[in-house]
């Protein structure tokens, strides 16, 4: 009896591992190792599809219209260089041009770029794009629809962008206008109408679907994907090969990306090696070389490791009873200790506040001069300073009245829950440490860490005011992109975001200041450095006179480390390529210029 | 009832789980008393320092030192800044440089060190070498600046009227303090987590916590687990049906997954840990009732039973007098386990993300989640987790042993 | 068989009762939880859009799509009707992917994962067990402890520390993924020995745990069998202990059949974590991305058709135990 049913069971076993492994699967080849480059960190579970005009997709890799867009199977016009803060044609050809009025920009495509079906690159295609995305309200098309007034083919090789004019026939937003060439692909127009045909005109229908046969420009595309992995192989007829881009084609044959379930399970696989760029968090990264011996290296070999480029912010809500005062907006930010969630929280991969003193600006060297640091200093604190906390609030007449420990304002204790989304680590770890700080000022702050789908639901409406449980609240700002710092500042502090039902930018606290919307809607059209400056620092001024919201630590753009067990070449300071590399995990910007430095450890 | 006591704590079984149970709790209630940190305060700047003593430097300058000449001080010295992979690497690069190898030996720190000062350039380009190597020699390089120098190290202070850097105090490499007369020393015997937290206290206080969530969750899941199995195994009849349906569905849907919906359902506001241990009670009484209520229905046959109700006895009389006693045996096993499964329960709970407030307790589960969620298993940071797996082993082991011990004691036919 | 049928009926009523209920509740529940996940999409679709109006039409737009305007009770008979034909939505979080998509790439994983390594726990677990039973003395000393201590190892942490002991520190066996990074799926050998390969870890993780219990357990009522009267009374008769092991078992093993029914529930939990750790794919990762996301129709889906199997395994192991147990035949009879 036990020998038959063992039998039973193990044919059973077998039958259901067999009929396992033929659902799903596809004729293929093994990747060889030292032609694919695998990275982690941008995929998160399985892709849904390749709709470049989509923004659900969830196609990390290919999909991305961002400041430093990713390039690997779309293409922009221009690509943004975060390091030296130009932009360089990639589509395009030569710099682009604004006419003496600066009301619309020129430019021209390069004769050699194709698309994958053979097909040249046109100006046509750039204005059916632009129009597509106006027509069916892509996320490109909501993004600058109030800046761009059309896109025109003046010929097949040059493009015509009119910027929105106001009242004065000046153009509303000129930053923005050139910002869309560096950040928007360029889509095939003749796919696109095959598309449109398939959805009827149906926006929805349009934006849903998955696109497995877009047409694309550029060096990669899709290979393979499923639910552990999506796999781009390299096209051999990208244009980019002719001398007028690149010269040759991009050192791996194939891109891989292996979906991870979490941060852990990537780093194992960059600490063993079947990772060679990783876009994650990886905490106390420094441990894999220095007790290790890894050959893991980040773009800086000491803190902070990266260069920081976004300002993770502690926003207030200004609604919130004994929040509307300065002096207790400015004492918790002074008291919290900004070393603790550096050293802590980021594992020393942010810049303290000592070496970059806080403002409006992030860390690279490109922002920091924009303003003029001696007229602040006074301003910019450095964190930690509980005497000076406590005396501001008790110049302002804000004590422990009833003697429990805690200050009252108008009678009411103070108390309040500072909020960050579940699951994310660093911030997690960020908020306790602001909450420690109200604790010694006598100000009672709890944390509370709802789930991100919560979160996000309530912290971007903005036409009402925030619920209870959200008075202080981390949301991120924007890291290096072409209208930097501009187009932080606004997201910051423009109070054209208060009262929209569904606010993604910004401002989340609902600070509103005349003044500083005046400022923001004078920059974009400035030319003079010496105004552009003046008005950067009154707005510094402000933000820390004011502190409406507050920075908690500088984050890189992208994490970016690597393993070079099988691929060297890499990004890292001081590299000598000129234009500078970005370490941008190699697909974004211009950091895609790194695939075509890559060599083989082992040729 | 004195003997079944008198039998139980002479089984080995038993009392060694007991032992260790007892231990643990002990170390709970006396710990704190002994040391009054706040378990959740952070006291490091920076994540998961080692376990050691950490002695203030500061403090070591300004306190009596004392002259030991020890031989091999040097030698330790050199060793902890040059190890041989070290040397062996030094060899390499002056190879790949052009010198011969047979002039290199890694033995001879000195010769080494004049070859390595005279030929290291960190602008020379060798053949296939990575960055991370190259960065590797530089880290080296600048670290074995002065290695052999017999020199001490010099204090200095500023000179507040100058604003100059004036030599306050000198130490010799021959100086040493009394760690005993240094008045600021801190023993971290398991070191810190990822937050800056002393992992010890922070392990004590969160065992206090697991036990009391696991304690409630087994009072609640064998409350309800009693009252049903008692209610369908003597009343019967439509009252069973009704409860056996439950019970099937209950089984049938996942607890875990149950757990998992109610937990993010409730939402983290009102997570505590008194609210995840009602809520696991509430979806783990499955077993215990299936157990009392087999019981119940082997037990409501007997002779005394019978007796009982022919004298006109209530059935709430009945169940408690004459079916409670003869089934204690089992409701106390079903407890022990209980007890366990809710600490387990907890802590699987806190990994996924949905266990109790992270900032007003500690668990268990959550000092893993931490650990896990800062890498410390890649890092090699043991001190993070390890303890804690092994704390919560030791716990249901105990628990464990408990019950095995009393279901020999109960079934003689089980001791061996 | 004439015997049987009440039997058969009866188990069969209750698999149905028992499988509407579960449906009803699979609905309910992820639909209590708090938070508007069509928010969540028309958010994410609407991201930059300025006028409040036109994320008014969007979000419009998508709850009819999901039919979430709906009373809770049309809502439930849509879905009814829905699932008859296959189609279980799309889902809220994996937008455009239908919940069907999701599911059918994930299932074959946590089935030929799960299902292998509870029989084989059950399986190696008993053996041991009637073992330790029957030779007493050294073997059974030296079980019973490890069994205890293995079996109450949690889930997590036996897969955390097989992970840092096989996966990254000894480096015998892969320490992630369902099968090997650089492979793409297709017939080869390779393929499939990479899959097993990887397959090893997460599969024992979930294994040693189920054993240690079922260990003890099988011990326990081996002895109580052993013990009997019909086997002293067998062994007087000179009967050889090997045909009398052959009934001690058979009767030993079925508490442990219903044991094994029960503890499925619990194989899905240490399924989810292994899953978790070893980044192996599967239904449990997904159920609980979806409920991070609160993406109802993938919970639903999710959660109903781990209900399902569990049901149907029960249903299957009442019908064997039918005949295994001829109690069961005898109650029929009378």
């Amino acid at each position: 009896m036990w020998a038959r049913s063992r039998l039973t069971v193990c044919t059973l076993v077998a039958a259901v591992l067999v009929l396992g492994l033929t659902s799903g699967l596809v004729f293929g080849q093994v990747l060889e190792r030292s032609e694919t480059l695998y990275s982690n960190g941008q995929q998160w579970g399985p892709v849904v599809g390749w709709n470049p005009y989509s923004s659900s997709m969830n196609n990390a890799m290919a999909i991305a219209q961002q400041d430093n867009a990713r390039v690997i199977m779309f293409e922009t016009p221009y690509l943004y260089n975060m390091l030296d803060g130009e932009v360089y044609p990639l589509l395009a050809d030569g710099p682009f041009t604004w006419d003496n009025a600066r009301t619309y920009i020129t430019f021209k495509l390069k004769a050699a770029a194709h698309w994958s079906d053979g097909t040249p690159l046109t100006a046509y295609d750039v204005a059916y794009t632009w129009d597509s995305n106006i027509k069916y309200s892509t996320n490109a098309g909501n993004n600058f629809k109030d800046y761009i007034g059309s896109i025109i083919p003046i010929d097949a090789q040059t493009v015509l962008v009119n910027a929105k004019l106001d009242a004065n026939r000046k153009a509303i937003n000129p930053l923005m206008v050139a910002a869309y060439l560096s950040g928007n692909y360029v889509i095939q127009k003749a796919w696109t109408q095959t598309l449109e045909a398939r959805a009827g005109g149906d926006a929805t229908k349009f934006l849903a679907d998955t696109a497995e046969d877009v047409v694309y420009s550029g060096p990669y595309h899709k290979f393979f994907a499923d639910d552990t992995k999506v796999v781009y192989v390299r096209d051999d007829n990208y244009w980019g090969q002719d001398a007028s881009m690149w010269g040759k084609l991009p050192a791996p044959r194939y891109l891989a990306h292996t979906i991870f379930k979490d941060n852990a399970a990537g780093s194992v696989a960059l600490a063993i090696g079947e990772v060679d760029v990783s876009q994650q968090f990886n905490s106390n990264i420094q441990v894999l070389w220095l007790n290790y011996g890894l050959p893991i290296s980040t773009y800086l070999p000491g803190a902070p490791y990266g260069i920081g480029a976004s300002l993770p912010t502690a926003y207030y809500n200004l609604k919130s009873p004994g929040l509307d005062q300065v002096a207790v907006r400015k004492a918790i930010a002074m008291a919290v200790d900004y070393p603790t969630i550096i050293a802590n929280a980021m594992t020393n991969q942010s810049a303290t506040f000592d070496q970059v003193p806080r403002s409006l600006m992030n860390p690279t060297p490109g922002e920091q001069a924009l303003y003029d640091h001696d007229a602040v200093k006074d301003l910019q604190w450095a964190g930690n300073d509980i005497a000076g906390a406590k005396a501001l609030l008790d110049a302002a007449g804000i004590t422990d009245t009833d003697g429990d420990g805690w200050r009252e304002y108008n009678g009411k204790k103070l108390s309040y829950v500072a909020t960050a989304p579940n699951g994310w680590s660093d911030w997690q770890a960020s908020i306790e440490v602001v909450a420690a700080a109200g604790k010694k000022i006598g100000i009672d702050i709890t944390t509370n860490f709802p789930e991100w789908s919560v979160y996000q639901t309530v912290v971007t409406k903005s036409d009402a005011p925030l619920p209870a449980g959200y008075d202080i609240l981390m949301m991120w700002s924007d890291g290096a992109g072409p209208t930097q710092p501009w187009g932080r500042i606004r997201h910051l502090l423009s109070s054209e975001f208060v009262g929209m039902a569904n606010n993604w930018n910004g401002n989340w606290g609902q600070y509103s200041n005349p003044r500083v919307d005046e400022l923001i809607q004078a920059i974009p059209s400035e030319s003079d450095p010496a105004t552009l400056k003046a008005a950067y620092t009154e707005l510094v001024t402000i933000y820390l006179t004011d502190v409406p919201s507050f920075t908690l630590m500088y984050r890189p753009q992208s994490f970016h480390a690597v393993n070079e067990s099988v691929w060297t070449g890499f990004p890292h300071q001081g590299d000598g390529t000129d234009p500078p590399v970005p370490p941008l995990n190699l697909t974004d910007g211009w950091s895609i210029a790194g695939l075509y430095n890559l060599t083989l450890v082992v040729p | 009832m004195k003997h079944t006591i008198r039998q139980v704590f002479r089984s080995g079984k038993f009392l060694l789980g007991f032992i260790i149970f007892l231990a643990l709790l002990l170390i709970t209630i006396f710990y704190p008393l002994i040391i009054k940190d706040a378990p959740l305060a952070i006291i490091g700047r920076g994540t998961f320092f080692p376990p050691g003593i950490y002695v203030n430097v500061y403090d070591s300058i300004g306190s009596p030192q004392y002259t030991l000449m020890l031989d091999d001080a040097a030698a330790n010295r050199i060793a902890s800044k040059l190890s041989n992979d070290d040397r062996l690497a030094m060899r390499d690069w002056l190879v790949a440089d052009g010198i011969p190898e047979n002039q290199i030996d890694i033995n001879n720190t000195k010769a080494l060190l004049d070859q390595w000062e005279n030929n290291y350039d960190p602008k020379k380009q060798v053949e296939g070498m990575t960055l991370a190597k190259q960065r590797y020699y530089l880290r080296l390089n600048t670290s074995l600046q002065g290695l052999l120098s017999t020199e001490g190290a010099i204090i200095a202070a500023n000179n507040p009227q100058s604003g100059a850097l004036e030599e306050s105090d000198s130490v010799a490499q021959t100086d040493y303090v009394n760690i005993k007369e240094v008045p600021n020393v801190r023993v971290l015997p398991l070191g810190t987590d990822n937050f800056g937290r002393d992992v010890l206290t922070e392990l004590v206080s969160a065992l206090a916590t697991s036990l009391k969530i696991g304690f409630v969750a087994g009072t609640v899941a064998t409350l309800i687990g009693l009252v049903l199995g008692l209610l369908a195994g003597y009343v019967g009849g439509l009252m069973d049906d009704i409860i056996m349906f439950f019970t099937n569905l209950f089984t049938v849907i996942p607890g875990f997954v149950l757990l998992i919906l109610i937990s993010f359902s409730i939402g983290q506001e009102h997570r505590g840990a008194f609210t995840i241990a009602v809520v696991i009670g509430f979806t783990s009484w499955v077993w215990t009732t299936r157990a009392v209520r087999a019981q119940v229905i082997s037990l409501r046959n007997r002779d005394h039973v019978n007796l009982s109700k022919l004298s006109g006895h209530s059935v709430v009389h009945i169940i408690v007098a004459d079916i409670l006693p003869y089934i204690a045996s089992y409701v106390v096993m079903a407890f022990i386990l209980q007890i366990s499964f809710g600490i387990l329960a907890e802590a699987g709970l806190s990994i996924l993300g949905l266990g109790p407030k992270t900032t007003e307790v500690p668990t268990l589960g959550l000092m893993m989640k931490w650990a896990m969620i800062y890498q410390a298993q890649i890092l090699g940071k043991w001190w993070a987790y390890l303890p804690v797996v092994v704390t919560i082993a030791l716990i249901t082991f105990s628990m464990n042993l408990m019950n095995t011990g009393l279901d020999q004691v109960f079934n003689p036919e089980l001791r061996d | 068989m004439k015997g049987y049928r009440r039997y058969f009926l009866n188990k069969a009523l209750w698999f149905v009762v028992t499988l509407v209920c579960a449906f009803i509740l699979n609905f309910i529940l992820p639909r209590l939880m708090p938070g508007d996940p069509v928010a969540a999409i028309v958010t994410r679709m609407a991201v930059g859009m300025s006028n409040a109006t036109g994320v008014q039409a969007i979000y419009q737009q998508y709850t009819e799509l999901f039919g979430t305007n709906r009373p809770m009770l049309q809502q439930f008979f849509i879905y009814v009707n829905n699932v008859f034909h296959g189609d279980f939505g799309f889902s809220f979080s994996q937008y455009p992917r239908e919940v069907a998509d999701v599911i059918k790439s994930a299932i074959w994983w946590t089935i030929c994962l799960q299902f292998p390594a509870i029989i084989v726990g059950w399986l190696i677990g008993n053996t041991l067990g009637a073992l330790a039973a029957y030779l007493k003395k050294g073997f059974d000393k030296v079980l019973m402890p490890v069994s205890i201590l293995v079996s109450n190892f949690p889930a997590f942490g036996m897969a955390v520390i097989l992970m840092v002991v096989f996966g990254v520190t000894l480096k015998w066996f892969p320490a992630s993924g369902g099968y090997g990074f650089d492979r793409i799926p297709d017939f080869s050998w390779q393929f499939i020995w990479s899959v097993i390969v990887h397959y090893q870890l997460p599969f024992w993780s979930i294994v040693l745990v189920a054993i240690g219990g079922q260990a003890i357990g099988m011990r326990s009522m081996a002895i109580y069998e052993l013990n009997a009267d019909y086997v002293k009374y067998s062994r007087f008769m000179g009967i050889k202990d090997r045909k009398i092991i052959g009934y001690v078992f058979r009767n030993a093993m079925l508490p442990q059949v219903t044991g094994l029914a029960l503890s499925i529930g619990t194989m899905v939990a240490g399924a989810l974590v292994a899953e978790i750790i070893f980044s192996y794919p599967g239904l449990g990762y997904t159920m609980l991305t979806a409920v991070m996301g609160g993406d109802y129709p993938l919970i639903s889906a999710t959660t109903l058709i781990i209900t399902l199997m569990v049901l149907i395994a029960m249903f299957l192991l009442d019908i064997i135990y039918g005949f295994i147990d001829p109690r069961i035949k005898a109650t029929q009879l009378d």
